[in-house]
C-alpha cells in the first residue's frame, strides 16, 4: 500500500470513528434517563411497598443512599402508582419551621411543590391523578359546590412524595422526623 | 487493509469515544442550565421536567432528589473565591451574608455529596443555630482543625464541596439575577 493510500485510509476511518462516536454519545445521554437502574425511584423502591410511608435515615456519612441530603432536614416519602387508581397524598405540618410536600415522577423531575405555607391548619393535602381520571373526576363535579381539593396531574403512572422538615436545631430533628411520619398515601377509588 | 478491518476499526473507535466523551460530560458536572455566581454554581431547572438531557442524565447517574423551585434553591462551591479548588489542608472563613430566605444551611460534603466523618460529627450549619454579629453577619470557619466560633469541620483529608441550600426563598425563581455579592465568600485563610 502506498503511503497516500494508508493516509486516506486513516482519514476515512478517523472521520466515521467521530461520527459514530457523536451518534453514541447523544444515544447514551438520551438512554440514561429511562433505563434509570441508580436514580432516586431506583434506590427508595427497595425500601418499601407502594403506599407504604418510609422515614429516610438521617443523612450522615455512613447513610450512603441518596447524596446531596441536608443532615438539617428530615424525609419520608411514599411511592405511588395511578394504575388502581387516584393516590390522596396528606402530611400533617405541627411545627412552625419550613416543611414542603414535593410530587417526583418516575423519571425524576418534580411536577409540584407545596410548603407549609399552603397547609390548612396544619394539614397538606393533595390528590394525585393522571389527565384521564382527572377528566372523570371533574366531570362528576357539583357547579355549586366547587371541590377544595387540590388536584395535581402526574405525567408518570409511577412517582412518589416526598415531605421534608427542616429542624431549627440539632436537638428538634426528632420532631422534624415525626412530622415527616405523619405523611399518608391513600390510593382512592378509580372515578367511573 | 481490507474494507471489513477498517470498518471495524472505526465502529470500535467510535463506541470508545462515544461512551468516554458522555461519562466525562457527565462528570464534569453540569455543562449547560448551570449559573455560575461567584464560587458557587447553581441548576434552577435541575428539578423541573424542561431541564436539558444532560442535567437529567446526570442526575439520575448520582440519585439525588432535587429541590423543587417552591422550597428553595441549592448550591455548590468546589473553589473559593479566588478561583482556587478548596483543599481539607487549609483554612477557609465563609460569610457574612446570604440571599433572603426562611432558613438556609451550609454544610460539606466530599465529592459524591455525603457527609464527611469528622470527630465532632457536624456536618453542617443552619441560620437558626448561628453565632452572630450585632449587625447580623456570620462568619463560618471551615477548617479540619478545631476552630472559635462558628467551626464546620472537614475531617478527612480529601477534595470536598460547599453546599448551601435556600429553603423559602423569594429569590427561588430568578437565580439568573443573583448578585455575586449577596452569597457568602469564601475566602482561604491560610494552609499549613
Amino acid at each position: 500500500m502506498t503511503e497516500r493510500g494508508w493516509l486516506s485510509d486513516a482519514a476515512a476511518i478517523a472521520l466515521s470513528a467521530i461520527l459514530l462516536g457523536a451518534l453514541v454519545h447523544l444515544a447514551t445521554i438520551l438512554v440514561i434517563p429511562h433505563v434509570a437502574t441508580r436514580d432516586a425511584y431506583a434506590r427508595l423502591a427497595p425500601l418499601g411497598a407502594v403506599n407504604a410511608t418510609i422515614l429516610l435515615e438521617r443523612p450522615g456519612p455512613t447513610n450512603r443512599l441518596l447524596p446531596y441530603e441536608d443532615p438539617a432536614v428530615a424525609s419520608a416519602f411514599c411511592r405511588f402508582d395511578l394504575r388502581n387508581g387516584p393516590v390522596r397524598v396528606k402530611a400533617r405540618i405541627a411545627r412552625s419551621g419550613f416543611a414542603s410536600l414535593s410530587f417526583h415522577t418516575r423519571p425524576g423531575s418534580v411536577f409540584y411543590a407545596l410548603t407549609d405555607k399552603a397547609s390548612v391548619h396544619g394539614q397538606l393535602d393533595a390528590l394525585v391523578l393522571t389527565a384521564a381520571q382527572l377528566r372523570a373526576v371533574a366531570a362528576r363535579d357539583n357547579e355549586d359546590e366547587p371541590s377544595q381539593d387540590l388536584r395535581i396531574v402526574s405525567s408518570s403512572l409511577e412517582g412518589f412524595a416526598l415531605v421534608r422538615a427542616f429542624s431549627e436545631q440539632p436537638s428538634l430533628y426528632p420532631e422534624a422526623e415525626r412530622d415527616t411520619r405523619s405523611l399518608v398515601c391513600l390510593t382512592e377509588p378509580p372515578p367511573k | 487493509m481490507n474494507g471489513l478491518t477498517k470498518a471495524s476499526l472505526a465502529t470500535a473507535a467510535g463506541l470508545v469515544l462515544g461512551l468516554w466523551s458522555a461519562e466525562a460530560s457527565l462528570n464534569s458536572e453540569g455543562i449547560f442550565d448551570v449559573e455560575r455566581i461567584g464560587a458557587w454554581r447553581v441548576s434552577p431547572r435541575a428539578g423541573t421536567p424542561d431541564a436539558d438531557p444532560y442535567t437529567r442524565a446526570g442526575l439520575e447517574r448520582s440519585g439525588e432528589i432535587p429541590l423543587a423551585l417552591g422550597e428553595g434553591l441549592r448550591f455548590i462551591a468546589h473553589v473559593d473565591d479566588k478561583g482556587r479548588a478548596l483543599d481539607a489542608a487549609c483554612r477557609y472563613q465563609v460569610g457574612v451574608r446570604t440571599p433572603p430566605a426562611r432558613y438556609w444551611t451550609l454544610s460539606v460534603v466530599d465529592r459524591k455529596g455525603f457527609p464527611i466523618e469528622n470527630p465532632a460529627q457536624r456536618y453542617g450549619f443552619r441560620s437558626s443555630e448561628l453565632l452572630r454579629a450585632a449587625n447580623g453577619d456570620f462568619r463560618i470557619a471551615v477548617a479540619a482543625a478545631v476552630q472559635p466560633g462558628n467551626w464546620l469541620p472537614i475531617g478527612r483529608r480529601q477534595s470536598f464541596a460547599l453546599v448551601l441550600r435556600l429553603y423559602d426563598s423569594p429569590i427561588s425563581a430568578t437565580a439568573g439575577g443573583i448578585n455575586p455579592r449577596a452569597l457568602p465568600s469564601i475566602i482561604l485563610e491560610g494552609c499549613p
